[in-house]
């Protein structure tokens, strides 16, 4: 039966944790606050160090807060990460992706800085400053870093921010073995600039009921009573994170593409482990190759994605070419599976706007926590409406009006 | 065959015409039966090449038998192919072609035209049967974000 506008805008039957007010996804308001509150206190995956290996090497970083930062491994091969911003005149620092440089110098006046942070040369310094200001008083501003995890650099841009490992918590100890068997090598990075909201994104990774999105997904798994498919399970952690168990994955099924037998040491054979990360990571081990997804909002309805692929530092030229196929099956721009999540995203960042009269979206699906349970993304909300003072199904409550839509 | 410039471009353009049309049989049969198809970018943040297709001729038949089970973005695109160099090898009745590509996405709502993608087909061309026919092709992107993605092969 169609409805009403009355009908169409009122809550559904359900706990209020199982529905969720659209203003979350498009409230320039909220996300504002999503910088301030979420991205500027939390742990994020910037890199791999595969992608700086070599003394002096560097990344740079857009980093989700607003912050632009580069990365660097220092000639004692210890990673840093500072504001990509000369303390001089406020111009960047390094301008390309990655490069290697024994000293950061800005292109602007010269101003030179080593790995470590340290202001190491103003040219005519004494000239133009006496006494009163000199290299000391210059140095970059350095973000917290730690590697772990698999090799991946994390940074976090609040000074007082707790150790990485109280925001991972117990989260990844799922897939430690897989993520610390051997070092990692990223083989792809690449970007995707849509217009969502990064919270549609994870939600996409959150929840599995969308395999009806997917001919892949149904033909290998969904549509196999023996795959394990049903019983993949779903576990919540602390702060937001949230894993998904493995099952057995029938690539022969899908003609097209074909996917290989390499497999991953420690992982079962043609398992798929699934880890998300609070509030815009995932972690995907599927048969051959570990995709990473990381997200830059730049708006409440414009993000940018980073997909990394990577195998193992070890392989050969042609497992490496191997594991660039089986990734490129589903995960390539031109991947099955990708191009669908990322329709099925970008559809609802172009139907749910301010203006659109969008309705409350529904998170409802119990099923005792398996794979079409919708856990994934209430335990997800949860997190985000503890840190904003906001409930997700009803974030003007505390300014005491009435819903936006 | 005697086999000139014109006809090995009249090759590379009609494989964009096919390809536009979604005329799959039509590309095929444009194609060496040992005919391999890559699709490759170089990311300046990692240094690495980066292969998002690569295929043989079985394969890439599959692929396109498929596609129509997938959900994708019908929106249309047009591939805009100016061939650059010819070097024709008389020894091995092959040639190699450098064509610059540029394609353009139409929505089929509006009808707005942006462009999606800049890159090059890197071919080589067999010149051994009566036409000029694909044996390798290598379409090595310059664009990297191509948003959501596309189904069909450039």
């Amino acid at each position: 039966m169609s409805r009403n506008q009355t009908q169409w805008t009122q809550r559904p039957h359900l706990p209020s944790s199982h529905y969720v007010d659209p203003a979350i996804y498009f409230d320039e308001e909220i996300f504002k606050e999503e910088r301030e509150k979420i991205f500027s206190k939390v742990w994020q995956l910037a890199i791999h160090e595969s992608e700086i290996p070599n003394p002096n090497d560097y990344r740079t970083y857009q980093h989700p807060a607003g912050r632009e930062l580069v990365i660097v491994r220092g000639e004692d091969m210890k990673i840093r990460s500072f504001y990509n911003i000369c303390p001089h005149r406020g111009n960047l620092i390094a301008y390309e992706p990655s490069g290697n440089a024994k000293r950061l110098v800005c292109i602007f006046h010269q101003w030179a800085f080593d790995t470590k942070g340290d202001c190491i040369d103003i040219p005519r310094g004494k000239e133009g400053y006496q006494d009163r200001l000199c290299e000391d008083d210059v140095g970059l501003k350095e973000v917290r870093t730690e590697v772990a995890y698999g090799g991946f650099v994390w940074v976090n841009v609040d000074d007082n921010c707790g150790p990485l490992s109280d925001h991972i918590g117990h989260a990844l100890d799922y897939m430690l073995p897989e993520l610390e068997s051997e070092p990692l090598d990223v083989f792809w990075y690449y970007q995707a600039r849509l217009k969502t909201n990064f919270k549609l994104i994870h939600d996409t990774n959150s929840e599995f009921y969308h395999d009806y999105l997917h001919y892949h997904n149904r033909i290998t798994g969904m549509m196999k009573p023996d795959s394990g498919y049903f019983q993949r399970k779903y576990e919540a952690f602390p702060n937001g994170h949230a894993s998904v168990g493995s099952m057995k994955v029938d690539y022969e099924s899908y003609k097209g593409g074909g996917h290989s037998s390499l497999g991953w040491p420690e992982l079962p054979p043609m398992g798929w482990k699934l880890v998300d990360l609070f509030p815009c990571i995932t972690f995907n081990l599927r048969t051959s190759v570990l995709r990473i997804d990381s997200y830059i909002p730049v708006g409440p309805n414009e993000l940018i994605l980073e997909f990394r692929a990577l195998g193992l530092k070890s392989d050969t030229p042609e497992i490496r070419a191997q594991r660039e196929k089986d990734a490129a099956t589903i995960w390539s721009p031109f991947g099955r599976n990708l191009h669908e999540d990322l329709l099925a995203s970008s559809g609802q960042g172009i139907a749910m706007t301010a203006d659109s009269d969008p309705m409350y979206v529904l998170h409802g699906r119990e099923e005792n926590q398996t794979i079409h349970d919708e856990i994934g993304m209430r335990h997800y909300l949860e997190e985000w409406s503890r840190r904003m003072g906001r409930s997700s199904s009803d974030p003007y409550a505390r300014q005491g009006t009435a819903k936006s839509a | 065959m005697s086999t000139n410039r014109g006809s090995i471009e009249e090759l590379i353009y009609d494989s964009c015409l096919v390809l536009d049309d979604n005329d799959y049989d039509g590309y095929m049969a444009l194609c060496a039966p040992d005919f391999t198809y890559k699709l490759s970018a170089y990311s300046p943040e990692v240094k690495r090449e980066m292969a998002w297709l690569d295929h043989g001729r079985s394969e890439i038949e599959e692929l396109f038998k498929t596609l129509p089970k997938h959900n994708s973005d019908r929106n249309p695109l047009t591939r805009n192919a100016i061939v650059y160099k010819v070097r024709i090898d008389d020894d091995h009745k092959q040639a190699d072609v450098v064509t610059r590509l540029q394609i353009f996405k139409t929505a089929l709502n509006g009808g707005h035209t942006e462009l999606f993608a800049v890159g090059k087909y890197l071919d080589t061309v067999s010149l051994k049967g009566e036409q000029p026919v694909l044996l390798n092709r290598h379409v090595k992107l310059d664009t990297r974000d191509l948003g959501w993605g596309y189904h069909v092969p450039f």
